[in-house]
């Protein structure tokens, strides 16, 4: 029982830390105000050019810098089509998922199937060792621990500084924002790149970091799960970390109840991550409770003319 | 280069295999072989891009070598989407160009190659994981079970925990039959042998194949075969320094420590001796479909690997040519469902219709398959 315990809770950050990382990207896209539902499609280039660039270049890290780098740049063309010219947040979030699920078949082919050198987890000396704790906390992929640091540094960065405040007020109150001297379109358009960046490495992540190897289509709808993530954190960064870990905990906990022979209603376990993400939204309606953390002017287009 | 049998192609055969006896009679049997008219040209049609890594791969790599074989070229057209209009404006066009042998490779081709066999009767066509048959045509699928079934006895020798773990795409009859076979295979040489069954609800998740294979391997699973087409199940084994078996190509290069044997397609074995038959007017079409045995080597094993004992390498080659020759095949009665209930009396055999609509595990499955894929 314990050993079904602590493998199960130490196979659960591979599972959680996709999901972390772009819904962290796709907070802080968030919170600037601007709906992102692009991140299926960058974390399939995301996804496809680390798997190249490592296959071509023998690095895996450089693969995963890649991967980052390929998500930024289509997240431009996304920030472009809604920062820049104002087209409707969720039509474009939507035609960037088919962009880049389109490309990564286009591109990627000649490279579909081929194993990919991989990153192993690092053991930290000593406190791997402990028992329980160990295998769990200090025998993990480092991209895991990256991942945590980066989520406390977003929830620092947006609590805590001038330039947090600022990229928040454009996300609460872009007209007001505009006002004090903050530049809107510069300030969401590092967002979506920022999220660009983090979408892209999860995707790297899953083709570099837990498979090994890239097919096409491989992200199997996780970057919809990171959308639904964000809601279920309410756009907070640190429970981001905890959502994530849910999820993940609850997606490894399928195959390894399945091993056991258990009769798991897997169907039910699928729709999961989604049931809770409409309980999550349900709820503050439900006991009116207000938007919470949700940006204020999440979803609409800041135009300076109809500032009001 | 990497074969799979596609989502829409496999639900679909599942389905639609029942079909295939009841499409043959209705068209009826030919009573005379089919004779070709002026020089063969032959074309191959494909749903999807050539080089898709998969299913269209593996078939355009049969027909290299069947081209090779037969000294003739073979004209490909890629993409050709599977509906009927698409299809039919493809066939037209290599009718008109006097081709007079067209291979069809993809499932959702099925009706579409059927009109057009009526409507071309001087044209034989050929139909991958098809169902539908007629005087001129021939629809054609390796029973991938037999393969399944030696791979299992080989893995059933060399574990030390008593427990495989196999994974599958989706519950439906091509893949249930793969796990079925596997596990009495495994029996057939260790009685005590039980296997993991764990089906990933994707055809094209690598991520969740690995994960899957890793708990199995927590569950002291220390065979780890792979239904699907990634390589992260057998490099999951590997690492644990566990064994794999691998399938539809040659998976020695995923874990080529623990890598017992792969089951794989060899597509070319079957088509041919088949188009050199259409060529030389000694073709009689199969009215309910070629589901062609291990015999034919179009489903075929990679060398066994020599951490399988030289005895048990004996038994399953001997099992071997008892398929080959008939007298075994991985289903004979009795069968038992993991109930406990009876699939196949004793002394009995599994029929075609039987294997199509295989929706149970047998006796020796660890886990539950999941409801039926419709």
């Amino acid at each position: 029982m314990t050993e079904f315990l602590v493998t199960w809770l130490a196979g659960t950050p591979s599972y959680a830390m996709p999901l972390l990382l772009a819904s962290l990207g796709l907070i802080l896209s968030e919170r600037a105000g601007v709906l992102n539902l692009s991140a299926e499609g960058i974390m399939a280039v995301g996804a496809m050019t680390a798997a190249v660039t490592t296959l071509l270049m023998g690095h895996p890290w450089l693969g995963l810098l890649a991967g980052a780098g390929a998500g930024i740049a289509l997240s431009a063309v996304f920030g472009l089509a809604v920062v820049v010219f104002r087209v409707d947040q969720i039509l474009a979030g939507l035609a960037t998922v088919a962009i880049g699920i389109g490309i990564t078949g286009v591109i990627g082919r000649p490279y579909v199937h081929q194993t990919v050198t991989g990153i192993d987890p690092v053991q930290l000396p000593v406190l791997s060792a402990i028992p329980v704790i160990g295998p769990v906390l200090f025998h993990q992929d480092p991209l895991f621990y990256l991942a945590v640091v980066l989520a406390l540094m977003a929830s620092w960065m947006l609590a805590r500084t001038r330039f947090g405040l600022r990229w928040r007020a454009v996300g609460e109150d872009p007209a007001a924002a505009d006002i004090a001297g903050v530049d809107v379109q510069v300030t969401q358009l590092l967002a979506v790149l920022a999220s660009g960046a983090l979408c892209g490495l999860a995707g790297g992540y899953l083709s570099v970091v837990s498979s090994q190897v890239w097919v096409e289509g491989m992200v199997a709808g996780r970057g919809w799960i990171a959308i639904g993530l964000v809601i279920f954190v309410r756009w907070s960064p640190v429970r981001a970390i905890f959502g994530a870990l849910l999820f993940g905990g609850a997606s490894a906990l399928t195959p390894r109840l399945l091993a056991t022979g258990a009769n798991v209603p897997v169907y039910l376990m699928m729709m999961l991550p989604y049931l809770l993400t409409i309980a999550v939204l349900a709820i503050p309606a439900m006991f009116k409770l207000g938007r919470g953390p949700e940006p204020e002017n999440l979803g609409t287009v800041y135009l300076r003319q109809d500032r009001r | 280069m990497k074969p799979y049998v596609s989502r829409r192609r496999a639900t679909a055969l599942g389905l639609a295999a029942l079909s295939l006896a009841v499409t043959g009679m209705a068209v009826g049997s030919p009573a005379s072989a089919f004779t070709l008219k002026g020089k063969p040209k032959i074309a191959f049609i494909y749903a999807a891009a050539i080089n898709d890594g998969g299913w269209d791969e593996s078939i355009d790599a049969a027909r290299k070598k069947t081209a090779a074989a037969l000294g003739l070229p073979i004209a490909t057209s890629e993409s050709i989407p599977e509906d009927a209009t698409a299809l039919r404006a493809a066939i037209d066009l290599y009718v008109k160009h006097g081709y007079n042998i067209i291979v069809g490779t993809s499932y959702g081709y099925s009706d579409a190659l059927l009109k057009a066999a009526k409507d071309y009767p001087d044209v034989a066509f050929l139909g991958a994981s098809g169902t539908t048959n007629a005087s001129n045509l021939e629809s054609f699928y390796p029973r991938t079970y037999q393969g399944w079934y030696l791979a299992g006895m080989a893995a059933g020798a060399v574990t030390k925990t008593n427990k495989l773990g196999m994974l599958g795409g989706y519950p439906v009859g091509v893949v249930n039959w793969d796990l079925n076979a596997f596990i009495r295979g495994a029996q057939a040489i260790n009685p005590k042998a039980q296997v993991i069954g764990i089906y990933t609800n994707s055809w094209w998740d690598p991520v969740q194949e690995g994960k899957v294979a890793e708990a199995m391997l927590d569950q002291n699973a220390d065979v780890i075969a792979t239904d699907l087409s990634a390589a992260s199940a057998p490099n999951a084994a590997e690492k644990r320094g566990a064994f794999a078996v691998g399938y539809q190509i040659d998976m020695k290069s995923y874990a080529p420590n623990g890598m017992l044997t792969s089951v794989v397609f060899k597509w070319e074995n079957y088509l041919t001796p088949t188009i050199k038959a259409i060529i030389d007017g000694s073709w009689k079409p199969d009215p309910y479909g070629a589901f062609v045995s291990i015999k034919t080597h179009t489903v075929d094993l990679t060398p066994i690997s020599d951490k399988v004992p030289p005895e048990v390498q004996a038994k399953i080659a001997a099992a071997r040519a008892q398929i080959e020759a008939g007298t075994l095949t991985p289903f004979d009665g009795p069968v038992l469902k993991q109930d406990g209930s009876v699939a196949v009396a004793a002394g009995a055999k599994m029929t075609d219709d039987q294997l199509w609509s295989m929706d149970y595990f047998v006796q020796g499955a660890i886990g539950k398959m999941p409801a039926p894929q419709k």
